[in-house]
C-alpha cells in the first residue's frame, strides 16, 4: 500500500507555491512553479474524475493567457520603449481619460501583459494540480467532527456533478436523434430532473438503510494521521516560495 | 427469518393495492427469488422487508412484517441496518464514496463503530467478496460487475442476516452476472445468509434458487419450489419451455438435469441446420475507426458494416466499447432510427398521447400515425397514461413506436430489454423480426444472449477496442460456453440455439 499523505498535505504545499509565485511576481518563478506542478502530477495523479482537472486548468489557464495577451496589446497605457507595430488608435471622448485603445505596441508592453497573464496562469494551474493529486472530498472529510455531518452531505451532493453532466450528453444526443433539431432546453431538462430524483431517491435510500443519521456520533475508518512527512512536504512547499521571494 | 402476516400495501395517491394479503414465511439460510411481471409490485416487495417502504416512501400498510425478529412497524431501515442488507438496481446510483474501503466502511462509520472492529471487518468482507486486490480503486473506475460487489460488500460487512437485491444482474454481461451468482450461492451456504432477490433472467438465477415467490397479474402470489412455481406461470426461462415443449417427465431447473432426460432425444433427433438469412445491400460501414478517451482505447481501428433486412447483435463485457461503437455509427447515419439505453430520455410529454402528436409533427405525418401504430402493438395501452407510469416494456413499445413512425432505414437500439420479462421480451423480439424482413438494418448491443439466440442473424463480440468475432448467430454463440444459451448447452453437441430450433429439428421427424 501506497503511504498515504494527508489529504491537507498538498493543499498546504501548492498554496505555499502559489502565495511564492504572487510575491515575487517573476515569470522565470511562475515556470518554475508549472513544472514543480506538472511533476508532481506525473507521480501523484488519481485515478478518478477529479484526476483530470490539471489537464482542464492548463487549457483554462491558455485561455487566460491569450486573452490577457489581446488585452494588453489593444488596450493598455502607453510604455515607451522598441515599438514593435502600430494599431489605429480610437479616440475616446474626453470624460474617459486615462484608457487608451490602440497605438504603438511597445516590446516592452508585450512583455508585461505576458508576464502578468502568466502569474495568474500558473496560479489556476497550481490550484488545478493540488485538486488532481488530493481528491476534494478527501479533503471535505477532514472537517472537525461537529460539522462532519454537513461534510457528508457536501461530499456526497457534490458526487453528482459529473453524471449529470454526462446525463445532459446522453439525452441530448439521443433528442437531436428523434427529430432530426436541437432539443429545447425544456425537452432535455424534464428527462434530467426525472433521472436526477430518481438518483437523488435511491442515494437516500441507500443511506438510509445504511443506518446514516440513526447514530448521534459517528465514527472515521482509518483516519489519515498528520505525520512529520506531511509536515516537511508543506515545509518545501514555504521553502521554495521563500526562496522564490528571495531571488 | 422473515415473516409476512397478512401484508396488504397502497401507496398515497393511489386506488389500487400493490401487495394485497400477502402471507409467507422464509426461513434462515434460504435463497428465495422474487418473481413477476414488470411492474407487479416486486421492487416494493423487498423494499418491505427492510422498512423502505412504507417508512421511506409513503404509503399504508396492514398486517405484521417481521424480520429475526423485529418488527418493521416500528424500525427505521437505519435501525435494521445490522439486519438486512439491501442491493439496488444500479449500484452506481447508491454510492456515496469516492473508494472501494470508504464506501464499504461508510454504514459502519454512520453507527459509530469502533476503529478495530471496523478495520477487521473490512478486511474480511474484502476476502469475502473477492475485492482485496481493488480495495485502494476509485469506484467510478470499476466496471459494473466490481461495482456490484462492492455494493454487496457494503451490505455484508454490517454482518445482515437477510440480504435484499432488486435484479442485481440486470446491467450486467453474462460473465459477470454468473460470478455475482455464485458468489449468493457461498454466501448462503456458507454464512446461511438469507438471501431474498428479484430478477427478470431467470436462466442466470433458476439454478440457484431453493425457492420462488411469484407474484401474479391480479396481485395473488403464492411461493413454493421452483419447479412447482414455473408450472404456473408464463414467465418461463428457456429451459422450462424445452422440457415442456418435449413434455419430459420433470420440468429440470438445471443444465445437468435436463440434459439426463434428454439424453436420448439429442441422438435420435434427425438433423435440422437452422436456416441462415443472407445478407442485404450494405446499409452503412465504419471504415477503420479508432475512438480514445484520454489513455484508454476504447475502439481501435475497427471496420464493420451493417446490412439491410438483417439483425445484427453487439455484444461484449461492459466497457468493452459497445456503446462508442454505437455512438460512433449515430455520428454516421444521421437519419436512423435510434433507442437509447434509457427510454426516458426521449420522453417529455405528459401522457403518451401528446408524446405520439409530438412525434407525428416532427415527421410531418397526418395525425395519429404515431398513436396507430403503438396500439398495433400494445392494444391495451391507455393514451392518458403518463409515460413515466408505464411499465418498462409499455415505454419501451411507446418509444420504438416514436421511433419507427419515421420509418427509418437502419434501426440502432442500445441495450433494449434492460428491466423487460418474458412476454415484453418476446413482444420485442416479434417486432424486429418484422423489421428485418421488412428490410430495415438493425444493430442492436445487449447482454441478453437469449434475445441474441432468438432474434440475431448475426452476431459480433467486441473486447477491448477489438472485434474479436463477428459471423452467423449459430457460430458465435456455440463457439463460447460462456455466451451460449441454456438451449445450446442443454443440446448440445447438435447445433440449436433455440427452443424453436429443437422443435423444428422434431417435427422432421
Amino acid at each position: 500500500m501506497k503511504r498515504k499523505l494527508h489529504p491537507l498535505t498538498m493543499w498546504g504545499f501548492f498554496t505555499a507555491l502559489a502565495v511564492g509565485v504572487i510575491a515575487s511576481d517573476n515569470s522565470q518563478t511562475a515556470l518554475a512553479a508549472i513544472a514543480i506542478s506538472a511533476f508532481i502530477v506525473l507521480a501523484r495523479k488519481e485515478s478518478g474524475p477529479w484526476g483530470s482537472s490539471f489537464r482542464w486548468s492548463i487549457i483554462a489557464a491558455l485561455y487566460l493567457l491569450i486573452i490577457r495577451l489581446i488585452t494588453g496589446i489593444v488596450i493598455g497605457v502607453p510604455r515607451p520603449g522598441t515599438e514593435v507595430f502600430t494599431l489605429p488608435r480610437i479616440h475616446l471622448p474626453s470624460w474617459l481619460p486615462g484608457i487608451r485603445i490602440g497605438g504603438p505596441v511597445t516590446l516592452e508592453r508585450l512583455e508585461s501583459a505576458l508576464s502578468e497573464g502568466l502569474i495568474i496562469a500558473t496560479v489556476i494551474i497550481i490550484f488545478g494540480t493540488a485538486n488532481s493529486v488530493t481528491s476534494p472530498k478527501k479533503l471535505l472529510r477532514t472537517l472537525p467532527t461537529f460539522i462532519h455531518q454537513l461534510g457528508t452531505t457536501l461530499v456526497i451532493a457534490t458526487s453528482v456533478f459529473p453524471q449529470l453532466i454526462t446525463s445532459i450528453q446522453r439525452i441530448k444526443r439521443a433528442q437531436y436523434l428523434r427529430s432530426g433539431r436541437k432539443p429545447s432546453t425544456l425537452s432535455v431538462g424534464i428527462p434530467l430532473l426525472e433521472e436526477s430524483l430518481t438518483r437523488a431517491v435511491s442515494l437516500a435510500e441507500s443511506m438510509e438503510s445504511r443506518g446514516f443519521g440513526i447514530s448521534k456520533r459517528t465514527s472515521r475508518y482509518r483516519p489519515i494521521a498528520f505525520e512529520a512527512l506531511d509536515l516537511s512536504v508543506i515545509g518545501t512547499g514555504f521553502g521554495i516560495a521563500l526562496v522564490m521571494v528571495l531571488l | 427469518m422473515i415473516t409476512f402476516s397478512r401484508v396488504s400495501l397502497i401507496y398515497p395517491h393511489s386506488t389500487t393495492t400493490v401487495i394485497e394479503d400477502l402471507s409467507f414465511q422464509i426461513e434462515e439460510g434460504e435463497m428465495v427469488l422474487v418473481m413477476g411481471h414488470t411492474g407487479a409490485g416486486k421492487s416494493s416487495l423487498l423494499r418491505l422487508v427492510n422498512g423502505l417502504v412504507p417508512h421511506h416512501t409513503g404509503g399504508i400498510l396492514a398486517g405484521e412484517i417481521t424480520v429475526a425478529g423485529n418488527s418493521t412497524r416500528t424500525l427505521r431501515p437505519g435501525e435494521l441496518a445490522g439486519v438486512v442488507g439491501i442491493v439496488g438496481q444500479n449500484p452506481i446510483d447508491s454510492f456515496v464514496a469516492d473508494t472501494v474501503e470508504e464506501e464499504i466502511a461508510f454504514g459502519m462509520e454512520s453507527l459509530n463503530y469502533s476503529p478495530d472492529v471496523m478495520r477487521k471487518r473490512v478486511e474480511e468482507v474484502l476476502d469475502q467478496v473477492g475485492l482485496t486486490q481493488l480495495r485502494d480503486r476509485t469506484i467510478a473506475t470499476l466496471s459494473g460487475g466490481e461495482q456490484q460487489r462492492v455494493a454487496i460488500a457494503s451490505a455484508l460487512v454490517m454482518h445482515p442476516k437477510v440480504l435484499l437485491l432488486d435484479e442485481p444482474t440486470s446491467a450486467l454481461d453474462p460473465i459477470a452476472a454468473e460470478e455475482i451468482f455464485a458468489l449468493l450461492h457461498r454466501l448462503v451456504h456458507d454464512l446461511s445468509v438469507t438471501v431474498l432477490l428479484a430478477e427478470h433472467r431467470l436462466e442466470r438465477v433458476i439454478g440457484y434458487v431453493d425457492r420462488i415467490l411469484l407474484i401474479e397479474e391480479d396481485g395473488r402470489t403464492a411461493i413454493g419450489s421452483p419447479s412447482e412455481m414455473l408450472m404456473q406461470t408464463e414467465l418461463v426461462p428457456p429451459i422450462v419451455r424445452l422440457s415442456r415443449a418435449l413434455s419430459l417427465p420433470e420440468v429440470g431447473m438445471s443444465t445437468r438435469e435436463v440434459r439426463r432426460q434428454t439424453e436420448e432425444l439429442r441422438s435420435s433427433l434427425p438433423d435440422y441446420e437452422p436456416e441462415q438469412k443472407p445478407r442485404g445491400s450494405i446499409a452503412l460501414s465504419l471504415v477503420e475507426k479508432s475512438v480514445n478517451y484520454g489513455e484508454k482505447v476504447a475502439l481501435n481501428k475497427v471496420s464493420l458494416d451493417l446490412h439491410y433486412g438483417h439483425v445484427a447483435a453487439l455484444m461484449g463485457r461492459n466497457g468493452a466499447g459497445k456503446s462508442t461503437l454505437i455512438k460512433s455509427f449515430l455520428e454516421i447515419a444521421p437519419g436512423c432510427g435510434y433507442v437509447p439505453q434509457e427510454p426516458n430520455d426521449l420522453l417529455y410529454h405528459s401522457s403518451v398521447e401528446e408524446e405520439c402528436e409530438q412525434a407525428d409533427r416532427d415527421n410531418q405525418l397526418p395525425q395519429g400515425s404515431t398513436l396507430s401504430l403503438l396500439t398495433k402493438t400494445l392494444p391495451t395501452i391507455a393514451p392518458k397514461t403518463h409515460p413515466r407510469d408505464l411499465s418498462e416494456g409499455e415505454r419501451l413499445a411507446l418509444v420504438l413506436s416514436i421511433v419507427l413512425v419515421a420509418n427509418p432505414k437502419i434501426l440502432i437500439l442500445d441495450e433494449p430489454t434492460r428491466g423487460l420479462d418474458y412476454q415484453a421480451k418476446s413482444l420485442l423480439a416479434s417486432q424486429l423480426r418484422d423489421l428485418a424482413s421488412a428490410g430495415t438494418a438493425i444493430l442492436m448491443a445487449t447482454h441478453d444472449v437469449e434475445l441474441v439466440a432468438d432474434v440475431a442473424d448475426r452476431t459480433i463480440f467486441i473486447a477491448d477496442g477489438d472485434i474479436v468475432a463477428d459471423g452467423a448467430t449459430i457460430d458465435v454463440l456455440l463457439a463460447s460456453p460462456a455466451f451460449a444459451p441454456q438451449v445450446a448447452k442443454v443440446m448440445s453437441p447438435r447445433r440449436w440455439l433455440t427452443v424453436d430450433h429443437v422443435m423444428q429439428a422434431a417435427s422432421q421427424e
